[in-house]
């Protein structure tokens, strides 16, 4: 149980800045994902907590104590690497009691608190084996179960599943999330699939280049990216972007001519918007409906039927936009295909990147993932 | 159609293995076979590989005044000792060389094996005079600060290899679980290092057990060393055949041995991860 702080963070590489001042909170209890692209600095932030990497600036402090100048070993936490980092001459057990033969405590009482992790995560019949007999997924297992033996104060994960097949990521994405409330312990977790930040995080802290783009719920990066990296980054597939001009501020949001033509009111804030000036229209690909009435209008490139959905990569003069339609689609490549979409959906943003601010707060922007799970759950009943 | 193509290279690496085995194996079984012939037959114009074998060499070797025993504790002594400095300075060099971020790394590991590459015949006489200012002409000492002086520097630059090969993950592991960095590197990164320590060893020991430049140049009569019992043998009234060769052959042998005991580590050890 502890809350995470960290105050202007920085990291400097012999003169190259990888952290840019991050300020972050983390709740008790809170599953916090990192995600950004590779290079964006997220790895190296964790690393920082953990005590693996020095902190060229800043404060982190655990429970309002600062640990800056505290080692790995006394800082209380547990990590799980993406390599998992298992002792390849240790048996499973003694992977995952090592951290309490160090700490002193007697065998049996080792053994006892290993067997009730492996219980947990069903290693029972492998606590013999050496890493080496063990699959891609049983690894991971242990590099978890040594992390629960420990008993932290705040579990970290650096990209726990990229190392796992797709059906196995899921899986275990899933069993993580169900540690998360059976441990109620606060993790944070790096990763390069916004997938997994969507599906875990209670709290998302988007990354590029050192510095945070946003941070906040789920739903609520997806529903108001604060800009353009972040609309980008969110979602799959990725937002599409057009180049739209103002010819009307007059009023509730702002009016934009749309590429062919077509105009459409977006609720959103405007302050000093001069008409005539071009702005950035952001439009998800689920938000696109095909409509015969609709303003937007192209030719298909490229048609992807996935089942349940099929999606439409349409040349719209110079852009390529790509929408998500209905699984029963007729269209065929090179049809004509005319698209609408509802205006609350779309996004504006400045020459800065940056978004205009919604004028309505989606309505589950707040929701957390714990909200989710209680609704489920008595939905289930 | 592919047997046939196989067919001609497999032949070919079977005959040029043959050849190589041959060529370096006759010397060996021969010197071990001829340690077991009496005089006689050493040197009979034709060559016999059925005898009865005797021991009347060793047994010469090991008896009377000029005994082979204090020549082989020396060089078990001075073998021994500068192979175990050298593992254990190579082992904490190579491992603060892989690990510190500093600027010039590479540098400073290029000055250090390049150390290793002056001929021995460039060093013998700076060294000499070296030790006899120091005293350390016919010391074991002496010797051993000779074989370090090459040992050494092959030690920390093989080590380095090692520790590189090895992830850092696993030391920030166990520092994560609580260790400290002396108990990560005992517990975790030494019991990973045993092919990395076992190769070094046999490589620094058959460097200073092999030596006879260095321990006729720096020996006196208290610290010879077997190779120079060896070449007492060969004196101007004559050559002592199976003495000399029951010599080689105890010199020969426990490297053999060793290296047939440890061959897993070996191999493991000098392909340095290369195959995995």
């Amino acid at each position: 149980m502890a809350t995470l702080q960290l105050n202007n963070i920085v990291k400097d590489f012999g003169g190259t800045q990888v952290i840019k001042g991050v300020d972050l909170e983390v709740k008790d209890r809170e599953f916090v994902v990192f995600v950004g692209p590779s290079g964006c600095g997220k790895s190296t932030l964790l690393r920082m907590i953990a005590g693996l990497e020095s902190t060229s600036d800043g404060d982190i402090l655990i429970d309002g104590q600062r640990i800056n100048d505290v080692g790995p070993a006394e800082r209380g936490l547990a990590m799980v690497f993406q390599s998992y980092a298992l002792y390849p001459h240790m048996t499973v057990e003694d992977n995952m009691g090592f951290s309490l033969k160090l700490a002193g405590v007697s065998k049996e009482e080792r053994r006892q608190k290993v067997l009730e992790a492996a219980r947990t995560l069903q290693l029972e019949p492998l606590l013999d084996r050496k890493p080496k007999a063990l699959s891609g997924g049983q690894r991971q297992r242990v590099a978890i179960g040594r992390a629960i033996v420990r008993n932290p104060s705040i579990f970290l994960f650096d990209e726990p599943l990229s190392n796992l097949d797709a059906a196995l990521r899921v899986q275990m994405r899933i069993e993580l999330a169900r540690l998360h409330d059976e441990l109620d312990a606060t993790m944070i977790y790096v990763t390069h699939d916004q997938i997994e930040a969507m599906t875990m995080a209670d709290k998302i802290v988007v990354l590029q280049g050192g510095v945070v783009e946003q941070i906040g719920s789920p739903m609520e990066l997806y529903h108001h990216p604060r800009n353009r990296f972040v609309a980008g980054f969110i979602g799959s597939p990725k937002m599409n972007f057009m180049t739209v001009e103002v010819v009307d501020r007059r009023g509730e949001g702002v009016t934009v001519r749309l590429p062919g033509g077509g105009v459409c009111n977006v609720p959103v804030g405007s302050n000093h918007l001069d008409v005539g000036k071009n702005l950035v229209l952001g439009i998800r690909p689920e938000h696109l409906v095909l409509d015969d009435q609709g303003p937007l209008v192209g030719v298909v490139q490229v048609i992807e039927r996935l089942g349940g959905s099929t999606a439409l990569y349409v040349q719209m003069e110079e852009t390529e936009v790509i929408a998500l339609t209905d699984g029963n689609t007729a269209h065929q490549v090179r049809d004509k295909a005319r698209f609408g979409f509802a205006s609350s959906r779309a996004h504006l943003f400045g020459a800065d990147g940056l978004a205009l601010p919604s004028l309505q707060r989606h309505p589950l922007a707040d929701i957390y993932r714990k909200d989710n799970r209680t609704h489920t759950e008595t939905s289930n009943y | 159609m592919t047997a046939s193509k196989r067919w001609l290279p497999l032949t070919f690496k079977i005959a040029l293995l043959t050849l190589l085995l041959l060529w370096t194996l006759i010397p060996v079984v021969w010197m071990v076979l001829s340690s077991f012939k009496p005089n006689n037959i050493i040197t009979a114009d034709t060559p016999r590989i059925f005898f009865t074998p005797t021991l009347e060499h060793y047994a010469s070797l090991f008896s009377g005044g000029n005994s082979l025993w204090p020549y082989l504790l020396n060089s078990l002594f001075i073998a021994g000792v500068s192979t175990l400095i050298a593992v254990v300075l190579g082992c904490m060099a190579g491992f603060g060389l892989s690990r510190i971020r500093i600027k010039g790394k590479q540098h400073l590991a290029f000055w250090i094996i390049s150390t290793r590459m002056a001929p021995i015949a460039a060093v013998i006489v700076p060294l000499y005079l070296l030790f006899r200012y120091l005293y350390l002409l016919d010391t074991h000492a002496g010797l051993i600060v000779a074989y370090l002086s090459f040992n050494l520097p092959f030690a920390i630059w093989l080590m380095t290899a090692f520790f590189d090969d090895l992830p850092p993950d696993l030391e920030e592991a166990a520092m994560i679980d609580g260790a400290t960095k002396l108990q990560a590197f005992r517990y975790v990164v030494l019991p990973l290092m045993t092919p990395g320590l076992v190769t070094t060893a046999i490589l620094c020991f058959i460097f200073a057990w092999n030596d006879y430049a260095f321990a006729q140049t720096f020996s006196g009569p208290s610290t010879q060393t077997i190779p120079i019992a060896a070449a007492q043998l060969l004196t101007q009234t004559g050559i002592d055949w199976g003495k000399l060769l029951a010599i080689g052959t105890i010199v020969v042998c426990p490297m053999a041995i060793a290296g047939l005991l440890v061959k897993r580590w070996l191999v493991q050890g000098l392909t340095l991860g290369a195959v995995k």
